[in-house]
């Protein structure tokens, strides 16, 4: 190849690639949404001479070229591959793959975090239950990293001491320990949670220190083959999907919850949110900052309030079968202080149950 | 706006090649200056009007200092030229350091200005310095084009970070310059190859020192780490960017003067600064150091010429006294080179003199990106040993392991090794596959930065669900 010919040839390819992009760029059809990211994508920017000279248009182009980019998961995509392959690093944004499973890096231990969270859920026993005898008990859920973390040589923060924070922080709540009846094949391989129809233990622990009985005819059902969760649009890698199975029962299926945010009372699963953005809303649709459990065929009257994060959704049908009603708090989304217009804690068992990810994020919790 | 950006990939620069090579000659510096100036106003709109004034000023100066020339108004119009430029400098760039250590001495409190800092000011106002210098040396005729004279001190190219272009080494190429093949396909690699070494290495590193900086567990081994990262980030930033100005000048025509040449491999510190920021160093040689007298003067004159001149350098980098003492730190350096051991450094293996030229330039590195003198003094003790921190923790080994091969690379990529290797390829037995091969190794750079660009807007939610 002549120099005149290879100089042709790389103006021409590296100009057409440019081109193209740029072509792509000013033609791609506009997205609202970010099924990865879940959020709102930015659009094109209004301009005006106010918006010019402040530079907001700028910025605003700046996220909209890049929230609008074509083929934007596919380029995240190939950053992921090489970032792993090629320059061999250990995680991707945080997130890790090992044992088949997407995983995020929780580290450090925050210790004030989780003594932050222990001190709120101290407030909410002040104001509703060191008046009256209730059962009180606490446990956390272990992330994946407790598992794969360690192990395969990730950063791993200590999750016994962030076990023994929380515990001593709780004195009026009786600590129960679940770490010992999970694995790592407990949870979803392209999610942060837990599988249902594989907690059944865990649950069972939960319900011996709650001194009540959920052993019932459970049957396990297929509700999706094709569940990619969290970690596989944060990873940006191939990963096989996820399977949902989830439990029923005579109990579970006669069992009604009211939606207290929207006013809409509906079953345990949600079937539509398997076609949602985030089909582990199938379990009680969701994230939601009160709920109620009604079961009619529970044979007692006794009432369970639990305080949770998301992981609470997929094992508390467990315990639908056990109590008359349950109340679901999360306090993330709504005043502790308002609680007092909504829920009746006299007379009721209580279960606070939340994650290493929210206990060493407290800050989340209000 | 940055090179290293969507917005400027690929909206501005197609934009930006399709109006250039469309329009007739005549027309191709106003299309350079009003692209030049769109360039700038993305970053810092109103600031526009401070860059139209240093145009105008150093036009006009440059006009009446070669209309006065060997008259004394002539000698009074670069006084004045030179201190315009010099107080924009030092009244965007300088305010608030000079307030605040009146403040310190006088113990009153003067209230600071908190100017943002405009974007590349450095680099124009010492362009426009320069050449009212040249044009009163008779080193250069006055621009008598005001949009060519404009297109040279905003051209965008070069106007964020540089090379300082002056005006003689693209005066000829502002008027008459040839658009060749050989030019844009050389000008595409060097761009590309900027690319890459901006975004694909710089910012990884870049990323290790913020994770070093938030990092609860630091170490004596995570400092180093940490020392060595913005080492090797500082670099390919400032030399990537500098590549990919080049490149850009070399598509559009000009000639631009080479910035950096692997100063990772100079055996002593004179040599490195022959070797890094090469634009910068001379231009203090020449207007700072030579004027005041260079080395044809008493030694104890010499020495206050060295130290002069490198804590100005250091004071360019920033408005803080950390840059100042970096500067300072290459004065003794230089100092202690020139008078004491030049001799020994020729006689020692180049593996020891290249260890103690990256010592200092570590050490210096870590002054540099430090914030303030106290913070440097903690830093620098810290990486001996002098904090009572770890010597390693699991973190440290985490993100060793995690870097290990971009450590790798970014070493070797320091050296000349790759180019060596590449113009074997190139000359050699494969020149064939070479030529067929490297455009699509370009295309692979552009579309890996472009997925990093991508990747960099990804922001979920954390605490959506859990």
């Amino acid at each position: 190849m002549s120099n005149r010919a290879y100089n042709i040839y790389t103006v021409i390819v590296v100009s057409i690639l440019f081109l193209s992009i740029s072509l792509a760029c000013l033609f791609s059809p506009e997205k609202d949404y970010s099924e990865s990211e879940r959020r709102a994508l930015a659009g094109f920017p209004s301009v005006s001479l106010q918006t010019l000279a402040n530079g907001q248009f700028m910025n605003e182009f700046t996220d909209y070229s890049l929230d609008q980019f074509p083929l934007r998961d596919g380029f995240r995509r190939i950053k992921a591959v090489s970032q792993y392959n090629v320059f061999r690093f250990r995680d991707n944004n945080g997130i890790y793959i090992s044992d088949g499973h997407a995983a995020k890096i929780v580290y450090p231990l925050k210790d004030d975090s989780v003594i932050n969270a222990a001190d709120k859920f101290g407030k909410i026993y002040d104001m509703y239950l060191s008046e009256n005898d209730n059962k009180i008990v606490a446990s956390v859920v272990p992330d994946k990293g407790y598992f794969l973390g360690e192990k395969s040589g990730y950063l791993s923060m200590d999750y016994n001491k962030l076990e023994n924070i929380f515990a001593d922080n709780m004195p009026f709540a009786e600590y129960v320990s679940i770490y010992e009846t999970l694995s790592i094949e407990d949870y979803y391989c392209t999610d942060t949670h837990w599988r249902q129809d594989r907690i059944l233990d865990t649950a069972l622990r939960i319900a011996d220190a709650l001194d009540v009985d959920i052993n019932e005819e459970y049957t396990i059902k297929e509700a999706t083959d094709e569940f990619f969760g969290v970690y596989y649009s944060q990873s940006a890698l191939p990963l096989e999907p996820d399977r949902i199975n989830y439990v029923t029962s005579d109990s579970i299926e006669g069992a009604a919850v009211y939606n207290y945010e929207n006013g809409s009372t509906g079953g345990v699963y949600n079937f539509d949110k398997l076609q949602s953005k985030d089909p582990y809303e199938f379990f009680l649709s969701g994230a939601c900052a009160l709920m109620t459990i009604d079961s009619p065929s529970s044979d007692n009257d006794k009432n369970l309030v639990i305080f949770r994060d998301s992981y609470a959704s997929s094992i508390i049908p467990y315990f639908i079968g056990a109590y008359s009603k349950i109340t679901l708090v999360d306090t993330r989304y709504i005043e502790p202080s308002l609680l007092s217009e909504y829920v009746d804690f006299s007379n009721c068992d209580v279960l606070f149950l939340y994650s290493t990810m929210v206990l060493n994020e407290s800050s989340v919790l209000r | 706006m940055l090179f290293s950006s969507v917005p400027f990939l690929f909206y501005f620069l197609p934009a930006v090649m399709i109006v250039y090579f469309a329009v007739p000659d005549k027309f191709k510096n106003a299309v350079l200056l009003v692209f030049s100036l769109v360039f700038y106003a993305w970053g810092e709109p109103k600031y526009v009007f401070l860059m139209l004034f240093s145009i105008v000023s150093g036009y006009i100066f440059g006009l009446l200092i070669e209309k006065y020339r060997g008259k004394q108004a002539s000698g009074i119009f670069l006084v004045i030229s030179v201190i315009i430029s010099l107080g924009v400098l030092c009244y965007f760039k300088y305010a608030d350091f000079f307030i605040s250590n009146i403040n310190r001495v006088t113990f009153i409190s003067i209230p600071l200005l908190r100017i943002t800092l405009p974007i590349g000011i450095s680099f124009y106002i010492f362009q426009i310095i320069s050449y009212n210098i040249d044009v009163y040396r008779k080193c250069v005729p006055a621009c008598k084009n005001i949009v060519n004279f404009g297109a040279y001190v905003a051209l965008f190219p070069q106007l964020i970070a540089g090379p300082i272009v002056r005006f003689k080494d693209i005066n000829i190429d502002l008027v008459s310059r040839k658009h060749k093949l050989d030019m844009a396909a050389v000008g595409i690699a060097r761009f590309c190859t900027g690319l890459g070494k901006k975004v694909l290495i710089a910012n990884s590193f870049g990323q290790l020192c913020e994770i070093f900086k938030v990092s609860g567990e630091k170490s004596v081994l995570f400092y180093w780490i940490y020392a060595v990262s913005f080492t090797l980030q500082i670099y390919y930033d400032f030399s990537g960017y500098s590549d990919m100005a080049i490149g850009l000048g070399s598509i559009f025509g000009f000639h631009f003067p080479e910035n950096f040449n692997y100063p990772y491999i100079s055996k002593n510190i004179t040599e490195f600064w022959r070797r890094w920021h090469i634009s910068l160093s001379s231009w203090f040689r020449d207007y700072v150091y030579i004027p005041l007298g260079g080395n044809r003067v008493s030694r104890k004159r010499w020495i206050l010429n060295v130290c002069v001149v490198w804590m100005l350098t250091g004071f360019w980098h920033g408005a803080g006294w950390q840059f100042i003492m970096w500067g300072a730190l290459y004065a003794v350096l230089l100092i202690i080179e020139k008078m004491f051991a030049g001799k020994f450094f020729a006689r020692i293996p180049s593996f020891v003199s290249h260890v103690y030229v990256m010592f200092f330039v570590i050490i210096g590195f870590v002054l540099f990106n430090s914030d303030g003198i106290g913070g440097a003094f903690y830093d620098i003790t810290a990486m001996f040993g002098a904090r009572g921190l770890p010597v390693i923790t699991a973190e440290t080994v985490y993100y060793l392991k995690s870097f290990f091969v971009m450590f790798i690379i970014g070493i070797i990529g320091s050296t000349p090794l790759i180019k060596y290797i590449s113009d074997r390829l190139r000359n050699g037995r494969m020149r064939k596959a070479y030529a067929l091969l490297y455009p699509l190794i370009l295309c692979l750079i552009v579309v890996l930065v472009t997925a990093y660009l991508v990747d960099g807007s990804f922001n979920p939610f954390l605490y959506f669900r859990f």
